[in-house]
């Protein structure tokens, strides 16, 4: 089929039937062969308002922290008319295999997909095993992306993190350091292989005009995280620590001073500038997603919030002899404030009392 | 191949359980292969691997002396521009040792892309040593078109190569990097702690990145695993069996062609750039001789540079002055300077280099560019282009 301007273009259309649905080729979007034989076609489901019309949305990682908020924010409004939402778990497809990849994406057949899915650990656990987390991750994310070009995904928003940013640098971060050195030593495989999905990204739009992007979060929280204490991350794991030094009578032991600074996000914040992101963010550059500088806070503000938020009134003890972590890593949120000055993040408070709530109500099939 | 399944907590294991399952196979590996006893296994507990793996890798004969016995070496890229210069070396110079298999692979016989055909060719030739060579590989131009491809096929390229021989017990992995992807904003001379310290240039950046990635799986191997895969960092090479084709081939080789058609058709010959941009040549030869060098002697996991010093630095008209004295052509020589120099600069630091091999001598500048045009000249209708 020949457009009125010479495009050459390859269709197959066969599984699309919506009656809104029109095809809408970009100049830039050449399909080229390419080792794997791709049958790469993008399709525009603009309507003539612009916004985007029905879209089939496929989040991997989709019973994790982030994923299960995305679900909650999708079913409580989120979500639009027409639209379809698929929250993939490893239990049906482990994307470390292009095989198991590809008959995910040709069951579901996305328009969009929200990458989410990761091998993930705490410090200890990522410095024994670099290079397990590069080569898992550096698959599962080379197939969903791969995939979504192949199936002609319109756009994949993909997860990265401020915990892969440079070891050496200048604070605030901003999105436009991430590669400016090497990771943290004790990282380096999941750092690496995250950092790809931003070069991945850039070069699907240089070669093929395709607009995927990628966020990137500081410290999140919230229902349905993995709460383990040795492998987990610090929030989870003081909720952990704290409903059992209550539930026990014992002190609580924090590992470390209390005096590392971390920016933390609600993951249902998360979610809701996640499906904004999805829908306007029209940017290959990633975007931190954060609260503000002026937000940040000692992990001892969130030991103290934590201890409120299950009522605990026994002994808080600081281990010192545990490791900090990074002291600081704070990250700039002038893009998101850019694109939403009046966006309003839940109250820290609430949003820890509401997480000690729910690990409280839901102890024994939470992940620890 | 295992794949890690996250939902089996199990294989969270730490490495010390691998003994309690007949099922799985340990790998054997040594350190280093300086350990004096023939046929010794260190089995140490933190290269257990559990997992489906088939890995076993057997001391291949060290002897007395320290010297590496009898070996069976898999040169993937093997009919490239350094491939050719290896095996040139091997057979023709002394380079092989008595008893050893030396085995050339091409993307003819292997497409490296796929993990099946990687996996069919060590089961085929069953290597204990590997010189990793085989990218896929082009000039600036087609770089800049394409970062994508070049990203995704030498991702996939390099982890199956470094995956199928850490699975197949290989011993020692010899990848080869570039100084064209170390990072565009830097201080010079660039040395070998510097490859990740910043973005690589824009041109090349799907490339670089694939490129960089050897270097971080080989530090993740040791770390693991404690296998000493490692990696060179030639900067420009040049000689015999390159690929000469202009629009997509390196400077030297381009410059090669190109002078050799104008010569024959008596048009004049046209440089694209300045011939500003400054680069340090070495001869493929030189390289092959330092790879075996590398495959044998050197220990370490951190890179090495190989290349001629700072002092040895031309620029792209030396490059042209030199072919086209070694041709005798006498036409008009233009630069187009609306074309891209590439990078004006990566001088690299090889004290390293000169730290091991203080007496080191490379092939002479001229001498090896007048070598490179006359079997260019002997061989147009078969050479590469």
């Amino acid at each position: 089929m020949n457009t009125g301007s010479g495009l050459k273009v390859i269709a197959i259309l066969d599984y699309y039937s919506s009656p809104c649905f029109k095809c809408i080729l970009t100049p830039e979007v050449f399909i080229k062969p390419h080792l794997s034989v791709s049958l790469s076609l993008s399709l525009s489901l603009c309507q003539m308002d612009g916004s985007v019309g029905p879209m089939r949305v496929l989040v991997t990682g989709g019973s994790g922290l982030v994923g299960r908020a995305i679900e909650r924010v999708v079913k409580e409004g989120g979500g639009r008319e027409g639209e379809k939402w698929i929250f993939l778990s490893s239990k049906e497809a482990n994307l470390v295999s292009a095989e198991e990849t590809r008959a995910a994406f040709k069951k579901h057949r996305p328009t969009h997909v929200i990458h989410l899915a990761a091998m993930v650990g705490g410090l200890y656990r990522n410095m024994r095993q670099n290079l397990d987390f590069w080569r898992n991750n550096v698959h599962i994310n080379d197939n969903v992306l791969n995939m979504s070009h192949e199936f002609g995904v319109v756009k994949v928003v993909s997860c990265l993190s401020t915990c892969v940013f440079p070891d050496k640098t200048t604070y605030p971060i901003d999105e436009t350091m991430m590669h400016n050195g090497a990771p943290h030593d004790s990282n380096y495989g999941y750092a690496y292989a995250k950092r790809m999905i931003d070069v991945h990204n850039r070069a699907l739009f240089q070669q093929y005009g395709l607009k995927y992007t990628a966020v990137i979060p500081t410290n999140m929280f919230g229902a349905h995280d993995n709460f383990n204490i040795e492998d987990g991350h610090v929030m989870p794991g003081l909720i952990h620590k704290t409903y059992l030094a209550k539930k026990e009578g014992k002190p609580l032991h924090v590992w470390g001073s209390g005096r590392a600074l971390r920016q933390f996000i609600y993951s249902l914040d998360l979610a809701r500038l996640f499906l904004w992101v999805l829908r306007e963010y029209d940017e290959v550059e990633p975007i931190i997603l954060s609260v503000g500088e002026e937000d940040e806070l000692t992990v001892k503000d969130a030991v103290d919030a934590v201890v409120e938020g299950f009522g605990f009134k026994g002994e808080v003890i600081y281990d010192t002899s545990k490791s900090d972590g990074q002291i600081k890593k704070t990250a700039n949120n002038a893009k998101l404030r850019k694109y939403l000055p009046d966006f309003k993040f839940t109250p820290f408070k609430q949003a820890v009392k509401e997480t000690c709530d729910w690990f409280a109500a839901n102890y024994d099939t939470a992940r620890k």
